[in-house]
C-alpha cells in the first residue's frame, strides 16, 4: 500500500480510538474520494482502531462509556465504505444469533461483545433483549448461524441458557451450533455443567473464544 | 449447630467497642429469598408492605442474621419517577422502560414523593413493621439506590454512559435529580426509624472509569452520606462489579462500611482502606451462595476471615451482592454455622 493510503489508515485508525465520529466521517469519506481501497480502510483503519480501543478496555485505560463512543465512530466510518466493498468482499461470514435470555433487560455487556465480534468480521444477528429461548433456536436455524451466544446479568435468568441447549439437543440440533455464554454471574463452571462450548468474561474474550471455536485465524 | 448468644444488634455494639463477642457479625443479603422463606411468589411482594415485612422477619428468625435490609430490586425509587418495571410472576424484577428516551425530557422529571409514589409507601410500610416487631434486637435497613444508578434507570444505561462523556451537564442534571429524590426518601427512611443503606451499581468500574466515579458517583454520595450521618446512624456503600479502583473515593464519601462485590479482593480492601472504612463481603452470590455446596460455603467464608478477618476497622462477613432468589437455604445455614464455628476472637485451627 502507498504511504498516502498508509498515513489515512493509522489516520481513521487513530479517530476511532479518539472517540471522534466527525473525523471518522471525513477521513472516511475522503478515503472513498481518494479511491482508496474500502477493504484495506476498514480493516487497516476502523478494525484496527477498534481493536485498540479493546485493548485499552482490556487495561482498564478505557471503560464502557469510552468503548462505545469509539464504536460509535467506528460505525460511522462502516456505512461510508461498505457500499465501496467489491462483490467478492462480501464473503460469506461466520453468522452469530445472540441476545439477553428472557427475564433480563440489562444489555450493554452483550452490546460490547456485538461491537468487537462485529470489528472482528463477524455478522451478529442481534435479538435483543428478554429473549425466550425458543426463539434463539429458530433464528439460528433460520440464518444459519454458526454460534449463539447467550448474556445474562441475573441469576434469575441462567436456566434459561441451559434451556436453549436442551431444546438444541431435543431438535438435534446441538452439533449444528457453538453456544457460549456470558455475563455477571455466568462462570466456566456453570458453562460447562449445563453442556454450552464456552464462557468469556468480557468482549475481547468472546472474541478470542469465538474465533478459536469456529477455527479462524485469531 | 452451636446457638449465638448475643443479639444481632449486641453483637454490633461490642464488636464496635472492642468487647468480648461470641463471633464476627454475619449478613447473607436476603431479599427476595425471603419470599422462599414465608412461600409466597416474588411478585406478591409487589405493593404489599405487610408481606415483605412479615417475610424479612421471618427470613431473619429463621437464618439468624444480623442486619435486615427491605429490598426488592434497585428499581422501587426509579419507578416513583417514572421507570417502567416489569414484575415476572415469580422472579425478581426488572427495568422494561426507562422514565425517559432525550436528554430534553429532563427537565420533566421530579423528585419523588416517598408518602405518594410507585411503591415507595409500601417499602417504608415494611420498613416500619419489621422495625416494630425485631428492632430491638436487630438493625434494620433500607435499601436505597445511589444517585447515578437511578439515572441510569431514568435515561438508560447506553445513553447515560455516552452522555457521561459528550454531555457531562445533562448527567449531572439527572444524577441531581436522583440525588433529590434519594435524599428525601432516605428523610422518610429515618423517619421510620430505619437506617438506609447505599448501594450504586452502576457506581462500578466495570462500567464507568475512576474518573467518572469521581465525577458522576461520589459527590452525591457524599451528599447522601452526609445527611444520614446528620440524623445520627452510619451508612454502607455497596457498589458492584469491580471498584479497586474506586476504594479510597468511595471511602471519601464518608460512607462507614464498604461492601465489597466479589469481583474485588477483600485482602486488598483491607490493605487500601481498611484502616478508615469497616468491610463487608463478600462470598460470590451466584457461583458459591447458588451454586455451590454447603462446604464450598464454609470455605468461602473461611477465605473472607482468613483475609480480612483482623481488618482494623472491622468485617461483616457478607454476601459479595444480594442473594439470587433461590439460594438453598443450606447454604445460607452454612454461612451462618462458618461464622459461628470460627467465632470470635479468631479460632486459628478453625480457618483451615
Amino acid at each position: 500500500m502507498s504511504d498516502q493510503s498508509e498515513s489515512l489508515f493509522h489516520a481513521l485508525s487513530d479517530s476511532v480510538v479518539g472517540m471522534d465520529e466527525d473525523r471518522t466521517r471525513q477521513l472516511s469519506l475522503q478515503a472513498v474520494n481518494q479511491g482508496v481501497d474500502a477493504l484495506s480502510a476498514i480493516e487497516h483503519g476502523l478494525v484496527d482502531g477498534m481493536n485498540r480501543a479493546g485493548k485499552f478496555f482490556e487495561t482498564e485505560e478505557y471503560f464502557i462509556p469510552e468503548l462505545l463512543l469509539c464504536s460509535d465512530a467506528m460505525y460511522v466510518g462502516l456505512d461510508i465504505l461498505r457500499p465501496h466493498l467489491k462483490q467478492s468482499e462480501n464473503q460469506v461470514r461466520h453468522k452469530i444469533v445472540m441476545g439477553v435470555v428472557e427475564g433480563d433487560t440489562h444489555d450493554i455487556g452483550k452490546n460490547l461483545v456485538k461491537i468487537m465480534l462485529e470489528a472482528s468480521g463477524f455478522e451478529i444477528v442481534d435479538l435483543g433483549r428478554d429473549i425466550p429461548p425458543q426463539r434463539f433456536v429458530d433464528e439460528a436455524v433460520k440464518v444459519q448461524a454458526s454460534v449463539i451466544a447467550l448474556s445474562t446479568l441475573m441469576t434469575t435468568t441462567m436456566d434459561g441458557m441451559a434451556e436453549v441447549i436442551q431444546l438444541l439437543h431435543q431438535a438435534n440440533l446441538r452439533g449444528r451450533f457453538k453456544v457460549i455464554v456470558g455475563g455477571g454471574p455466568i462462570s466456566q463452571s456453570f458453562a460447562s455443567r449445563i453442556g454450552a462450548d464456552g464462557y468469556a468474561a468480557g468482549a475481547p474474550a468472546a472474541v478470542k473464544l469465538v474465533k478459536q471455536l469456529v477455527g479462524v485465524a485469531a | 449447630m452451636k446457638r449465638d448468644h448475643l443479639t444481632p444488634a449486641e453483637r454490633f455494639a461490642a464488636y464496635q467497642r472492642g468487647e468480648p463477642l461470641d463471633r464476627l457479625p454475619c449478613v447473607p443479603i436476603v431479599g427476595n429469598t425471603a419470599a422462599r422463606v414465608v412461600g409466597v411468589k416474588v411478585s406478591a411482594f409487589r405493593g404489599n408492605g405487610r408481606l415483605i415485612a412479615d417475610a424479612q422477619i421471618a427470613a431473619y428468625r429463621r437464618f439468624g442474621y444480623d442486619v435486615i435490609r427491605i429490598f426488592t430490586d434497585l428499581y422501587t425509587q426509579a419507578e416513583a419517577m417514572g421507570a417502567k418495571i416489569h414484575y415476572p410472576a415469580d422472579e425478581t424484577a426488572y427495568l422494561a422502560a426507562p422514565a425517559i428516551t432525550s436528554v430534553e425530557e429532563i427537565a420533566s422529571l421530579q423528585p419523588a414523593d416517598p408518602r405518594r409514589d410507585g411503591n415507595l409507601p409500601q417499602h417504608l410500610e415494611a420498613m416500619e413493621r419489621t422495625l416494630q416487631a425485631v428492632g430491638q434486637e436487630v438493625s434494620v435497613n433500607g435499601a436505597l439506590t445511589g444517585p447515578f444508578t437511578t439515572a441510569s434507570f431514568l435515561i438508560g444505561t447506553e445513553q447515560l454512559v455516552r452522555l457521561t462523556l459528550k454531555n457531562p451537564a445533562a448527567v449531572h442534571q439527572l444524577c441531581e435529580v436522583a440525588c433529590q429524590g434519594a435524599l428525601v426518601y432516605a428523610g422518610a427512611i429515618l423517619d421510620t426509624g430505619c437506617t438506609p443503606s447505599l448501594t450504586d451499581a452502576m457506581c462500578s468500574t466495570t462500567v464507568i472509569s475512576p474518573r467518572q466515579f469521581k465525577e458522576f458517583g461520589q459527590p452525591y454520595l457524599q451528599r447522601l452520606v452526609d445527611f444520614i450521618h446528620g440524623r445520627g446512624r452510619s451508612v454502607t456503600l455497596h457498589i458492584c462489579g469491580k471498584t479497586a479502583p474506586i476504594w479510597e473515593a468511595m471511602a471519601d464519601t464518608g460512607a462507614d462500611c464498604l461492601s465489597i462485590d466479589n469481583a474485588a479482593d477483600l485482602e486488598t480492601a483491607k490493605l487500601k482502606v481498611g484502616h478508615r472504612v469497616r468491610l463487608m463481603g463478600n462470598v460470590a452470590p451466584s457461583e458459591i451462595m447458588l451454586q455451590g455446596t454447603p462446604a464450598q460455603v464454609r470455605e468461602a467464608v473461611r477465605a473472607c476471615i482468613r483475609k480480612a478477618g483482623n481488618n482494623p476497622k472491622g468485617l461483616v462477613v457478607a454476601s459479595g451482592c444480594s442473594l439470587p432468589v433461590e439460594t438453598p437455604f443450606a447454604n445460607i445455614d452454612a454461612m451462618l454455622d462458618a461464622v459461628r464455628e470460627i467465632g470470635w476472637p479468631i479460632r486459628r485451627e478453625a480457618l483451615n
